[in-house]
C-alpha cells in the first residue's frame, strides 16, 4: 500500500502546482501592470482565459499529421509528470519502493515537454512554428547544462540528486549551511529561471511578435481545449521552476509528517517563497528590455559561468 | 530473366534466413551465458597454422555483445530482403556480404586468440567495405570506402603492434597466455600498448578526431548495413577498448593506471560533444544518424572512462560498477534505438529516393509507420524519459556526479564538468532529433518525391518494429536486462555485479546505491513515471474532451494572408542557423550569396545561396597530415632519379646504417 501512498501525495502535491500555476502568473502580470500605473486585469483573469479556451472550438491547420492533435496533451502530461517529483510541501521521510523525486528525471521531463512542443510546432508547417521552435530548443539547450551544474552543485554536498533528501539534509547537515558556492549558484538560479520561464530579459510571455517570439511562436497554431493544455502546462513549469530554486536553496517549511498544523506551516512557507520569486520575476521583467536573440546567450553564459563557480568552490 | 530474378530473390530471402537464425542462436548462447556462473564456453578451432592453436571463448562480456550483435542481426535479416528487392543493387553480393559482416564481428567478440581476433577484424572490415562500396556505384561512394579502409587500417595495424609486443613476450597466441605475459610487463609500456590500443579501437569506433571516415563510410552502405555498423559494429570496436583495457592489460592487482580512465574519459567527452555538433548541421537524413553514432560512442566512453578512473578502491568501486553498467547498457540502447533509426531512414530512402531532409516533409502522414518508429527512436536517442536511452544516460549522470562527489578537487571538478557536457549533449540531441523528425515528416511535403512517398513493406516495418520493442523494453522495464549485466561486471572490476548495486531495490527501482558513508542513494522508478505519465495523459485527454463538444474544424495554416505552399515550412538550415551562429569558432561557417540582377541592378532574377560549416578534424588534422605526406613524397621524388645504380646504392646505405645500429646484439 505504502508505494500508492507516497505517488498518491506526489501527484496531489503536483495537482496544488497545476492549480496554483494560472494565479502566480495571475500575480506577476497584476506586478507589472501596477509598476507600469496600470490597474491590470485582476488575479484570477489566468483561469477565466483557461476556461474560456476549453469551450471554444478546435481549429486545426489542414496540414498538421494525426500526430498535432495528441501534442498538448503529452505537452501538459509530460510538465505534470515533472511536477510529481517535486517536494511542495510533503518530503517522504522512508524510501518509497517506487521512488519519485530525482532532480535529473525533473529536467529530463521538462526536455520531453519542450521536445514535444517543438515537434508540434514544425507540424503545422507555418514559418512562425519553425522559428519559435528553433529559438526555444537553442534557448533550451543553453539552459539545461547551466541548470543541471546548479543542481550538481548542490547535489555533490549532499550526495544525492533526490530533491526530497537533498532538501532534507539541507536543513539538518551543518556542511550544508549557507556558503559561497551557494550564493553563487543561487544567482545562477536566478539568472537560469528568467529563461526557464520564458520572461524578459530572454523571451516575452505577453506577444507573438516575430521579433520576440519563442514561447508564443510554437503556439500559434494550437487553439480551444489544446491551447488550453499548452497554456496551463506553461503556467504549472513557471511554479515548478520557482519551486525547484526554493527547494534547492531555502527547503524552509518543508514538512515530513502529515500533522495539520505543520502541513499549514509548509503551506505558509510555500506561499511565501513562491511569491518573493514571482515578485522577483516582475520586477526583471519590469525595469529591462527584451535582448536581442543573440545576445541571449551571453546572458546565459553569465549563469553558465556563476554555475560553474560553485562548482569548482564546492569541490576544490 | 524474370526466372534469373525470382532465384536471385530466393537466394537473398534464403541467405537472411540464415542470418535470422544465426541471430536467434546467438542470443540463445549469450543469453545462456549471462545467466549462468559456469566457466566460460569454450571451443577450439581446427589448427589453420602450425604456429598457432585457434579458439574461442565466451565470456560474460562477448556474451553481452553477442546479445548487441544478435539484436542489431535479427533486425537487419527481417528488414534486409524487401529493402534489397527495392532497391536491387548487387543483391547477392550484400547477402553474402551481409552474412559474412554479421559473422565475422561474432567471432571478434568470442575470440580466445590474438591471430582468431585479428583474422575476424580484418573480415569484419573486409565485409563491411563490400557493403559500403556495392550500394551506389558513385565516385563519392568508392572515396568513403577508400577512406574507411585506410582508417580501418591504420587502426589495425596499431593493434597489430600491441599484439605482436605481447606475443613476444608470452610466446603464444592465446589470451590466457597474454594476459599473464601483460602482468610481467612494467607500468609504462603497458601504458603505452594501452594508448595504441586506444588509438586502434578508436579509430573503427570513430572517436574524435579519428571519426572522419565515420559519416562517409556508414551513409553509403544499405540502411540494413548502416544500422549494423552505427549500431553494432563500434560496438564491437568498443568491446575491444573494454577487453585490452579491464581485462588484457590490467594489473594484477590494484587499480587501473589514472591516466587510461582520464585520457578514455577526455575523448569520451570531446567525441560526444563534437559529433552532436556536426550532426545538428547535416541535412542528409543517414550522415546526420552517422555523426550521432560518434556521440554515443563518445557516452559509453564517459561511462567506461569513469569506471577506470573510480575502480581505484577508495570506495568508489560500487560507483565504479553502476558507470561500467552505465557504459554497457548504453552500448545496447544504442544498438537499438540507433538501428531503429537508420532503418526508419532506409524506409524513407525507399518511399522517396531521397536521403536530403530539405527535400522531404509531410511523410507523416503519407509513411505513418515509419514516421512513428522514428520519432520513437528520436525521443529514446534524446535520452528523453521514459525510453532506454534516458536509463543508460541517467546512471552515467549518477555516477559522474557521485563520483564527483567522491573523489573532490580537479577530479571532481573534472567529473561535474562531463556531466554538465552530457547534459549539453542531450540538448542538443533533441534539438537535432526535433530539426530531423519535424522537417523530414511533418509540415508540407517539398518535393513530388516526398508527395507520393509510399509506406514501406511489412517485413520492413517488423524489422524496425523488434528495435522498437528493444527501446520501449529497455526504457520501461530496464532491471531486467541490468541483471544480465552482472556477469561482465563482475568480471572486469573485481566488485559486485551489477544488480547488486544498481537494481538493489527491486527491478523496478534504479538505484545508485553507495556504500560510502555520508553518501545516501537516489532512486528512480522509470516504469512508475511511465505509468504515472500515461495515467496523467489520459486524464488530460478526459478534461479536454469533456467541456466542448464542437468538432474540430480543419483550415490552412496561417501564412500572413499568403496562399500556404511549402516554401513557407522552416527549413533545417534555418533551424539549425541559431547554433551555427552561437557555436560559429568550431563550425566556421562557409556562405555564399549569389545574386543575379537583370538590366537593371534592382531586379532581382535569381538568388542563390549556398552555406556549409567545416569539420574542423578534417580540414585542420586529416587535410595537412595529407599536405605533409604529399610534400615528404614530393622530395623523396627528386631522389628517385628511376636508375638502378641508385636504388642499388640507398639500398646499401640503408643496410649498413641498420646493421651499424641493430647489429651488435
Amino acid at each position: 500500500m505504502k508505494p500508492f501512498a507516497h505517488i498518491g501525495i506526489a501527484l496531489i502535491q503536483a495537482a496544488l502546482l497545476v492549480l496554483i500555476g494560472p494565479l502566480v502568473t495571475g500575480f506577476v502580470q497584476k506586478l507589472k501592470a501596477r509598476l507600469q500605473c496600470r490597474q491590470g486585469a485582476d488575479l484570477w483573469q489566468p483561469y477565466r482565459d483557461l476556461w474560456k479556451l476549453l469551450h471554444k472550438q478546435t481549429v486545426q491547420s489542414d496540414t498538421a499529421s494525426p500526430f498535432f492533435h495528441a501534442v498538448p496533451v503529452l505537452v501538459l502530461a509530460a510538465t505534470v509528470t515533472s511536477a510529481t517529483m517535486l517536494p511542495v510541501l510533503w518530503v517522504p521521510s522512508d524510501p518509497s519502493a517506487l521512488p519519485l523525486g530525482d532532480a535529473i528525471l525533473l529536467l529530463a521531463l521538462l526536455s520531453l515537454a519542450r521536445f514535444l512542443t517543438a515537434i508540434g510546432a514544425l507540424d503545422a508547417g507555418g514559418a512562425f512554428g519553425g522559428m519559435g521552435a528553433s529559438r526555444e530548443m537553442t534557448v533550451g539547450l543553453l539552459v539545461e547544462p547551466a541548470l543541471m551544474m546548479v543542481v550538481f552543485s548542490v547535489a555533490i554536498a549532499a550526495g544525492t540528486t533526490d530533491l526530497g533528501d537533498l532538501s532534507a539534509r539541507r536543513n539538518i547537515l551543518t556542511t550544508m549551511s549557507w556558503q559561497a558556492p551557494d550564493l553563487l549558484a543561487l544567482f545562477a538560479m536566478l539568472v537560469l529561471m528568467l529563461a526557464e520561464t520564458g520572461r524578459i530579459p530572454v523571451d516575452n510571455p505577453d506577444t507573438h511578435l516575430e521579433l520576440t517570439m519563442m514561447h508564443e511562436g510554437m503556439l500559434l497554431e494550437h487553439s480551444g481545449p489544446g491551447l488550453a493544455c499548452i497554456v496551463l502546462a506553461t503556467h504549472t513549469k513557471q511554479l515548478m521552476v520557482l519551486t525547484l530554486a526554493a527547494v534547492l536553496f531555502f527547503p524552509i517549511g518543508l514538512t515530513r509528517s502529515m500533522m495539520p498544523f505543520e502541513l499549514a506551516v509548509a503551506l505558509a512557507a510555500f506561499a511565501a517563497k513562491t511569491l518573493i520569486f514571482a515578485i522577483f520575476l516582475g520586477l526583471v521583467e519590469s525595469s529591462y528590455a527584451k535582448l536581442r536573440f543573440f545576445r541571449v546567450p551571453q546572458f546565459l553564459g553569465l549563469g553558465l559561468l556563476c554555475a560553474f563557480l560553485s562548482l569548482a568552490l564546492r569541490v576544490l | 530473366m524474370k526466372h534469373l530474378r525470382g532465384l536471385v530473390l530466393a537466394v537473398v530471402r534464403l541467405g537472411h534466413l540464415v542470418t535470422l537464425a544465426f541471430a536467434l542462436g546467438g542470443a540463445f548462447i549469450a543469453i545462456g551465458v549471462l545467466r549462468s556462473r559456469a566457466a566460460p564456453l569454450h571451443v577450439t578451432l581446427p589448427k589453420l597454422f602450425p604456429f598457432a592453436d585457434m579458439s574461442l571463448s565466451v565470456d560474460g562480456l562477448s556474451a553481452f555483445f553477442l546479445l548487441i550483435i544478435s539484436l542489431g542481426a535479427a533486425a537487419a535479416a527481417l528488414y534486409a530482403p524487401s529493402y534489397i528487392r527495392a532497391h536491387v543493387r548487387a543483391p547477392l553480393i550484400q547477402t553474402f556480404a551481409l552474412n559474412g559482416f554479421v559473422g565475422c564481428m561474432a567471432l571478434v567478440c568470442c575470440a580466445n586468440d590474438a591471430l582468431t581476433f585479428l583474422l575476424a577484424w580484418e573480415g569484419m572490415t573486409l565485409a563491411s567495405y563490400v557493403l559500403v562500396v556495392s550500394d551506389i556505384r558513385s565516385e563519392e561512394n568508392a572515396r568513403a570506402g577508400l577512406v574507411y579502409l585506410v582508417m580501418a587500417h591504420a587502426g589495425t595495424a596499431a593493434l597489430l603492434v600491441v599484439f605482436l609486443t605481447l606475443v613476444t613476450h608470452a610466446h603464444a597466441f592465446d589470451f590466457p597466455s597474454l594476459r599473464i605475459a601483460a602482468r610481467s610487463l612494467d607500468g609504462s609500456t603497458r601504458t603505452w600498448l594501452f594508448m595504441l590500443a586506444l588509438f586502434g579501437f578508436g579509430a573503427k569506433a570513430g572517436v574524435v578526431p579519428l571519426h572522419v571516415w565515420l559519416p562517409m563510410a556508414h551513409p553509403a552502405a544499405p540502411s540494413h548495413g548502416s544500422a549494423l555498423m552505427s549500431g553494432v559494429m563500434l560496438k564491437v570496436a568498443l568491446y575491444g577498448l573494454f577487453r585490452f583495457g579491464f581485462d588484457l592489460l590490467a594489473p594484477h592487482s590494484g587499480p587501473l593506471p589514472a591516466s587510461w580512465g582520464w585520457t578514455v574519459l577526455f575523448l569520451g567527452t570531446v567525441s560526444a560533444l563534437v559529433g552532436v555538433l556536426l550532426a545538428l548541421q547535416q541535412h542528409d537524413l543517414k550522415r546526420l544518424l552517422a555523426f550521432h553514432s560518434v556521440e554515443n560512442i563518445g557516452i559509453i566512453l564517459i561511462g567506461a572512462g569513469l569506471a577506470m578512473v573510480l575502480d581505484t578502491g577508495r570506495g568508489t568501486s560500487q560507483l565504479a560498477t553502476l558507470a561500467l553498467a552505465a557504459a554497457l547498457l548504453h552500448s545496447l540502447n544504442h544498438a537499438a534505438f540507433k538501428g531503429l533509426l537508420f532503418l526508419c531512414a532506409g524506409s524513407v530512402i525507399t518511399g522517396t529516393h531521397e536521403r536530403n531532409m530539405e527535400e522531404l516533409g509531410g511523410l507523416a502522414r503519407r509513411m505513418p509507420w515509419t514516421a512513428w518508429l522514428f520519432l520513437l527512436g528520436a525521443v529514446a536517442i534524446s535520452a528523453l524519459p521514459p525510453l532506454n536511452g534516458f536509463v543508460s544516460e541517467w546512471m552515467t549522470f549518477q555516477a559522474l556526479v557521485l563520483g564527483g562527489a567522491r573523489l573532490g578537487g580537479v577530479s571532481g571538478l573534472l567529473a561535474g564538468v562531463a556531466a554538465s557536457i552530457l547534459a549539453l549533449t542531450g540538448g542538443l540531441a533533441a534539438t537535432c532529433f526535433a530539426k530531423a523528425f519535424g522537417v523530414t515528416f511533418l509540415g508540407r511535403p517539398r518535393t513530388s518525391h516526398a508527395e507520393h512517398a509510399k509506406e514501406s513493406p511489412a517485413p520492413m516495418i517488423a524489422g524496425m518494429l523488434v528495435l522498437a520493442g528493444a527501446c520501449v523494453v529497455l526504457g520501461l522495464v530496464p532491471g531486467y536486462v541490468i541483471g544480465l549485466l552482472d556477469r561482465p561486471t563482475s568480471e572486469l572490476l573485481s566488485g559486485v555485479g551489477s544488480s547488486a548495486v544498481v537494481i538493489a531495490h527491486g527491478p523496478l527501482v534504479l538505484t545508485s546505491r553507495s556504500a560510502p558513508v555520508g553518501l545516501v542513494a537516489t532512486s528512480i522508478s522509470v516504469t512508475a513515471v511511465a505509468a504515472l505519465f500515461a495515467l496523467i495523459a489520459i486524464v488530460a485527454w478526459a478534461l479536454r474532451s469533456w467541456p466542448s463538444r464542437v468538432a474540430r474544424r480543419l483550415e490552412p495554416t496561417w501564412t500572413c494572408g499568403m496562399k500556404p505552399s511549402s516554401r513557407f515550412d522552416y527549413t533545417a538550415t534555418a533551424f539549425a542557423k541559431p547554433l551555427r551562429l552561437i557555436f560559429a569558432a568550431l563550425y566556421r561557417p562557409r556562405r555564399e550569396v549569389v545574386a543575379e540582377t537583370g538590366a537593371s541592378p534592382y531586379v532581382l532574377e535569381r538568388l542563390s545561396y549556398r552555406g556549409e560549416v567545416v569539420d574542423l578534424a578534417e580540414t585542420v588534422l586529416f587535410a595537412r597530415t595529407k599536405q605533409g605526406l604529399k610534400a615528404g613524397a614530393e622530395a623523396i621524388r627528386a631522389y628517385s632519379t628511376g636508375r638502378i645504380h641508385g636504388y642499388v646504392g640507398y639500398l646499401l646505405v640503408t643496410l649498413i646504417v641498420t646493421l651499424l645500429i641493430f647489429g651488435k646484439g
